[in-house]
């Protein structure tokens, strides 16, 4: 069985893509063998730091490409750290840019594995997840939400989440508030992995009765409504907070 | 009554972008009593020096918190108005006489930045001297009388053209550093006029930071007069804002004592804080 990845993304209204600092990996939206075990990985760079975008594209690469663990290990997000610091450094900046860097860039991640262990008589589908901060996982399995991941509702997001940060913790624990999960996977299942304002509205839209899976599994397939448009019309009616907008949309099949 | 009618208003939630900025005016007391040592402390500094100090650090975190790789975003314009001998413009250099700038050119054009040393964790539970840049946009002044009637008129108008231009934005903030002691008639008058200065997301907010040469310690954000040491902290508590519902959340976040009435009025503190009250996107909690 596969993993069809269809992602989505759209920066902050008013700023440019170049501005967009939330990151995902892979980039490229095709069907990958479960049987390979693949990862998939979005992160959300905080606004109020610099170089976030940077710290978050190294996150997604650095999940995906195995060198952090699920969950990652202490000591494994040292040499993604020394490699945004080889990449911010070195040159002279004004006094503000200086301060700013030395307070290091912050992200959340969210990462996804999937594996398919064949037995004599059965093979099993299983999904792990490691998570930082307030990216979400959410899969739906016919009509249904069968789990959610870290969150699982709209009261737990904030503006002020625990995030992974590019610099080494004081405590050195830099993986304390890393968070794991993992479930079985059934064939047509469909996982979401979304930025927090779309994760928010997304629970919001549960809380009140609606089924908003059915619209993310609809965006961009035939005659139905595109990602930019669906995420303009929330920003517009005040529905969704103005943020960096991620979605990967993998389809089980 | 339709639905919409049913949603409740909710003041202080505007975005705070470049598309939509917001403002910030100072206000700062440059009279001869500030001449005079302030606090309860053993040293002997002025508290001229004191209202320099708090200034710069507040423009300097709210650089900071704009500050992008790539440079400043204006998320915000600020505007110093100083009052002593003269009432008026504050900023020097490049920035002489301008009202209100964007952040950016504020951050870029200090009257000099210093080197000064900074205490920071070693990694290893000690602390080791960091050298860090400082930049100082105002020097200690004290010269004249206290004409804080008059400065707070300035600034509602500077905020009512503000105003006029961005009639959508996070209500402006008004950050009045002072001893106190005007010499104009009574503030409060003034400091009503500009609390009635409004935006679409709610009432303009006025803040007030007293440094006197009481012998008291600090207070921070008090929801009553009680215990405030005399008649002009007492004074500029009642001109100072009511902290709206969301600030009081981030600061007992922050971990500070605060509660429902408490006012933007601190005594002999400082209220760096306030500019992390401000939400312009995802602040990690690491951040401090």
């Amino acid at each position: 069985m596969d993993a069809y990845l269809k992602a989505f993304w759209l920066p902050k209204e008013g700023s440019t893509k170049s501005e967009y600092e939330d990151a995902f990996f892979p980039r490229s939206s095709r069907s990958y063998p479960l049987a390979k075990r693949p990862r998939f990985a979005i992160a959300d760079g905080a606004t109020e730091a610099s170089y976030s975008r940077l710290w978050a594209r190294l996150l997604v690469s650095g999940f995906v490409r195995r060198r952090l663990g699920l969950p990652p290990a202490v000591g494994e997000l040292e040499p993604i750290q020394r490699r945004w610091r080889s990449k911010v450094g070195g040159r002279p900046l004004p006094w503000f840019a200086e301060e700013a860097l030395a307070n290091g860039a912050f992200a959340a991640l969210l990462g996804l594995e999937f594996s398919e262990e064949r037995g004599a008589t059965s093979t099993v589908k299983t999904w792990r997840a490691t998570a930082a901060g307030d990216c979400c996982l959410i899969q739906v399995r016919s009509n249904d939400i069968i789990n959610t991941f870290p969150f699982d509702d709209s009261t737990a997001f904030g503006s002020r989440p625990d995030l992974l940060g590019s610099l080494p913790a004081p405590n050195g624990h830099d993986n304390d508030m890393v968070k794991t999960f993992q479930g079985t996977c059934g064939f047509e299942d469909t996982f979401f992995l979304m930025s927090d304002a779309l994760a928010c509205w997304f629970f919001k839209e549960r809380e009140a009765g609606n089924q908003p899976w059915n619209t993310l599994r609809d965006l961009d397939t035939q005659g139905e409504v595109s990602f930019h448009e669906f995420v303009t019309g929330l920003r517009n009616s005040k529905a969704m907070k103005n943020d960096d907008v991620t979605l990967l949309r993998i389809d089980i099949a | 009554m339709n639905e919409r009618a049913n949603i409740k208003f909710m003041p202080y939630t505007a975005e705070i972008s470049r598309g939509n900025p917001s403002c910030f005016v100072f206000l700062i007391d440059q009279s001869g009593s500030m001449g005079d040592v302030f606090g309860a402390g053993e040293g002997n500094q002025k508290k001229a020096d004191g209202v320099a100090g708090a200034i710069n650090r507040l423009l300097q975190n709210l650089v900071i918190k704009c500050a992008k790789e790539e440079g400043i975003r204006d998320y915000f314009h600020v505007g110093v108005i100083g009052y002593g001998a003269q009432v008026g413009p504050a900023f020097s250099g490049a920035l002489v006489g301008r009202q209100l700038v964007p952040i950016s050119e504020a951050g870029n054009s200090p009257a000099r930045v210093d080197q000064r040393n900074k205490k920071v964790s070693d990694g290893a539970g000690g602390l080791v001297d960091q050298s860090v840049r400082f930049p100082v946009w105002f020097e200690p002044v004290a010269n004249g009388g206290t004409p804080m009637c008059q400065a707070l008129g300035q600034a509602r108008s500077v905020v009512e053209g503000w105003l006029a231009q961005h009639p959508n934005c996070f209500p402006p903030i008004v950050i009045n550093i002072t001893d106190g002691e005007a010499t104009d008639g009574a503030p409060t008058g003034p400091a009503d006029e500009v609390r009635k200065l409004k935006s679409s997301d709610g009432d303009v907010l006025l803040f007030n930071i007293h440094l006197s040469s009481q012998r008291a310690g600090a207070v921070e954000y008090p929801s009553n007069e009680t215990g405030l040491p005399d008649q002009f902290a007492q004074q500029l508590f009642r001109m100072s804002s009511v902290l709206p519902e969301y600030m009081l959340n981030i600061a007992r976040n922050e971990g500070m004592s605060v509660s429902e009435g408490s006012r933007g009025f601190v005594f002999n503190a400082d209220m760096v804080a306030v500019i992390k009250f401000l939400d312009i996107g995802t602040r990690p909690s690491a951040l401090r």
